[in-house]
């Protein structure tokens, strides 16, 4: 048999076979990886090339930022960030009929794109609103679909770690900058279709209509919300206007809301011993994952796979829509298997080249391989933001996943959407002048 | 061996919480030191590429010395009985055992060994490569110790 066919065998079957044995994921990419080198070439230079490659692949600037907005997240969820938000969020739509629906959509995307984390904003705006859901009539499940489906937001709209992972993996092909702006319009309409879901839910199931907050309150919530929104404009606005790196503006997120942490009298020096290392337990699992999957990527160009892949799509697929609706296929079905991280890390050096070879713009495709796999956390055998959704609102996986399926659907809607009309996710970054 | 264990976990996690909180002080220095004085700072930016990799690789050693460890696909592990999943969660340390050896402290110990006969430093704080990247096979040690001692008290998360 010949060798690279065999090497992609044990590859994959390996990496399978440890996986399901519970294996962590990290370690599952980083044995398969050496294994298949082992195979290929000698034994010490190839243990030595694997290390290599992991420490080299976390050896840069940008990947720190993923760090500090960890920290800085943190931070916020130890203050009183996610109840200000609500509250801001429920004095501006919560009197409509279904008002809580909503005010969970838009809390989830405001809290998701301080915190950046799709499972701390599922846990934090999942506590303390399912149970007031279930008062006022909704069934606990819908709530959690609700909830998980819209906590993928704030991997869209930015700051977003997962955006600044694929900037790295796409070799320079697209800038942050570029990714943070183009991902606010596609994050905004997965919050809008998700709305669109409750607000047909909601006629059919006839809510009331409350009483509008008084317009005193509305500014009081607004104002109380408004240093946390601050951070957005001064981390984005600053990434974007090129100010500092992303890496600089995680930084002085970090510092920002540990002021206003200190200074809302929310947070003390003994809390913020525990945030510290509650931060470093969550990079170092993030950062590990990064540098096993950087060494299989390499693997992967090592074999030449993209280069593979990219003549057999390419020429014998003249169809670049079919080529498209190919790969968002595959990478669903990918996004239920593997972690996010990974799976931009590994997948994004393969398809790149094809998908720019067709004529989409890389960013384009950052924005179509988020969503993608955001839709792939919300699912079933590995969606960990599923378990989380589920484990807060305290019901099961199964429930969750019936109600939960029309709003996947909703977002494979706008997925569809924008992988084919570039301009929803372009037009944003190309008007700051960021991409020609 | 619980208070080499534990002596371990605090020392590791007072070097991770010292490194975490240096580069957030160092990132935020070579920001004031572009704008504030006016002096792009040289050497901020690889002070920080090197801690991460510490960050990175020890924290690594210390997640696999927690209860509650690295991110896995449980679900099936979690359908086994008591006792099969015990035997399971034992290899799995084994095997995570195994990949330490190999590839952290033989594959890591050797880019050690060549970085520093190669007399390779960094360009501007001009320390020798080789001290940095020696965190690699001291981490696999300690995986290497923490995996004994899970098997040996059965500390895994149930």
């Amino acid at each position: 048999m010949n060798i690279e066919i065999l090497s992609a065998i044990v590859l994959f079957s390996s990496f399978a076979i440890l996986l399901v044995n519970g294996v962590p994921v990290a370690y599952s990419i980083g044995i398969s990886t050496s294994l298949v080198l082992i195979m290929n070439i000698d034994f010490i230079p190839s243990v030595t090339t694997t290390s290599q490659r992991m420490t080299t692949g976390v050896d840069n600037f940008t990947l720190l930022a993923i760090p500090f907005f960890i920290l800085a997240g943190d931070i916020m969820n130890t203050g009183g960030v996610a109840r200000r938000l609500i509250n801001f969020a429920k004095s501006l739509i919560g009197s409509l009929p279904g008002g809580l629906a909503y005010v969970n959509v838009l809390s989830a995307m405001l809290f998701g794109s301080i915190s950046g984390s799709a499972i701390a904003t599922a846990s934090a705006i999942g506590s303390t609103l399912t149970d007031k859901m279930e008062n006022e009539g909704y069934p606990r499940e819908f709530s959690a679909a609700i909830n998980i489906s819209s906590s993928t937001t704030g991997l869209l709209i930015p700051p977003s770690n997962v955006l600044i992972v694929f900037a790295l993996a796409s070799g320079g092909m697209a800038s942050v900058a570029a990714l943070f702006v183009a991902g606010y319009v596609p994050g905004i309409l997965v919050g809008l279709s998700i709305m669109i879901v409750i607000y047909l839910y909601v006629k059919r199931n006839g809510f009331s209509e409350d009483k509008r907050v008084k317009f005193k309150n509305l500014f009081n919530d607004f104002r109380r919300a408004f240093l946390s929104l601050t951070l957005l404009f001064i981390v984005v606005g600053g990434i974007v206007a090129g100010i500092f790196t992303a890496t600089e503006a995680a930084a002085i997120a970090v510092i920002y809301s540990a002021i206003l942490g200190f200074c809302n009298k929310e947070l003390s020096i003994k809390d913020f011993k525990l945030i510290l290392l509650r931060s470093t337990k969550t990079t170092a699992v993030v950062m590990f994952l990064i540098a096993t999957s950087m060494a299989m990527s390499w693997l992967f160009s090592f074999q030449g796979i993209p280069q593979i892949l990219n003549s057999l799509l390419v020429d014998s697929v003249s169809n670049p829509i079919l080529v498209f609706l190919f790969i968002n296929i595959i990478l669903l079905v990918v996004g239920t298997f593997i972690d996010m991280t990974p799976a931009v890390l590994i997948f994004t050096p393969i398809f790149l080249p094809v998908v720019t070879e067709l004529g989409m713009h890389p960013v384009q495709f950052g924005i179509v391989l988020v969503l993608n796999l955001c839709i792939g956390v919300c699912t079933p055998p590995v969606g960990t933001l599923l378990f989380v959704g589920s484990g807060v609102a305290k019901v099961s996986v199964m429930k969750v996943m019936r109600p939960l399926i029309i709003f996947l659907a909703a977002m494979t809607v706008i997925l569809i959407l924008i992988t084919f009309l570039p301009e929803i996710s372009l037009w944003l970054p190309r008007f700051f002048g960021l991409i020609d | 061996m619980h208070r080499v264990y534990n002596v371990l976990i605090k020392i590791t996690e007072s070097v991770l919480v010292i490194i975490f909180g240096l580069l957030v002080v160092n990132v935020v220095w070579q920001v004031v030191s572009r704008y504030v004085i006016n002096q792009p700072s040289s050497f901020t930016e690889e002070f920080a590429r090197f801690a991460l990799i510490w960050l990175t690789v020890l924290g690594t050693a210390y997640i696999n010395g927690q209860r509650q460890g690295h991110l896995s696909m449980d679900f099936l592990l979690h359908r086994l009985s008591n006792h099969k999943r015990q035997k399971r969660q034992k290899l799995i340390q084994v095997l995570m055992a195994i990949f330490a050896f190999v590839v952290m402290v033989i594959g890591g110990g050797n880019v050690v060994y060549t970085t520093l006969s190669l007399g390779q430093t960094s360009p501007s704080l001009l320390i020798p490569l080789g001290y940095v990247y020696v965190i690699v096979p001291i981490s696999g040690l300690i995986i290497i110790f923490f995996s004994v001692y899970n098997i040996k008290t059965s500390n895994f998360n149930s």
